[in-house]
């Protein structure tokens, strides 16, 4: 049978683990007087500074986590997972695009719908795929 | 699509965890696929007749709708 390409399941632990760290780690930086390009573009001090590195180091830090948690492989990966995360996906890039479009006509500010394109595909698939799975064992256990 | 999973697996007295493990799924997804929320591949749907050594169309049984 085709198998399809995922992370292995310890990935979904390290993945939860980045996403928690970005967190410490971003307040920690804007104590330190770290400004977000994307919240004033005039005052950063340009591509590749250390501002630069430090918010791009967490946006990657960020999403290289949600990724990890979306595409890591279950514990028993078969067909019924795969069928699922496929709807799962389907509806990410629907709410994804809603979000895209209603923000293109009716927010001003490009760039940080950039960084909400970046992240909503995968905080909904997740929320998503957790609760489809939760549902089919809350099932079984009802059996 | 409807199926005779249950009966087969009475017959035969293997539970669904035992039936999941010889055709290499989750115990949820044979659930499903005995509650009919789950249509089972062509592939599963094969190793499952195997099982039980019945052909598949004893084993799934097209609806009216399908």
């Amino acid at each position: 049978m085709k198998r399809h390409i995922l992370f292995p399941y310890w990935c979904r632990y390290l993945g939860w683990g980045m996403v928690i760290a970005h967190v410490p780690i971003s307040i920690i930086g804007r104590m330190n007087g770290m400004i977000n390009p994307l919240d004033n573009p005039a005052a950063s001090s340009g591509l590749f500074s250390g501002e630069h590195l430090f918010f791009t180091g967490t946006t990657l830090l960020m999403t290289l986590g949600l990724f990890f948690v979306a595409f890591a492989r279950e514990r028993i990966e078969d067909e019924q997972i795969g069928h699922i995360r496929l709807d799962c996906l389907r509806w990410a890039i629907y709410i994804n695009y809603l979000i895209l479009i209603i923000s293109l006509l009716f927010v001003n500010d490009t760039a940080h719908i950039l960084e909400l394109n970046l992240w909503v595909p995968l905080i909904f698939f997740i929320i998503r795929f957790r609760w489809a799975i939760f549902r089919l064992s809350r099932s079984l256990s009802r059996e | 699509m409807k199926n005779t999973i249950r009966i087969e697996r009475a017959v035969k007295n293997i539970t669904q965890a035992e039936l999941a493990e010889q055709v290499g799924v989750s115990r949820q997804t044979i659930n499903s696929i005995e509650s009919n929320k789950y249509i089972p591949s062509t592939v599963l749907a094969i190793k499952i007749a195997r099982i039980f050594s019945k052909p598949l169309e004893s084993i799934f049984i097209l609806e009216d709708g399908d």
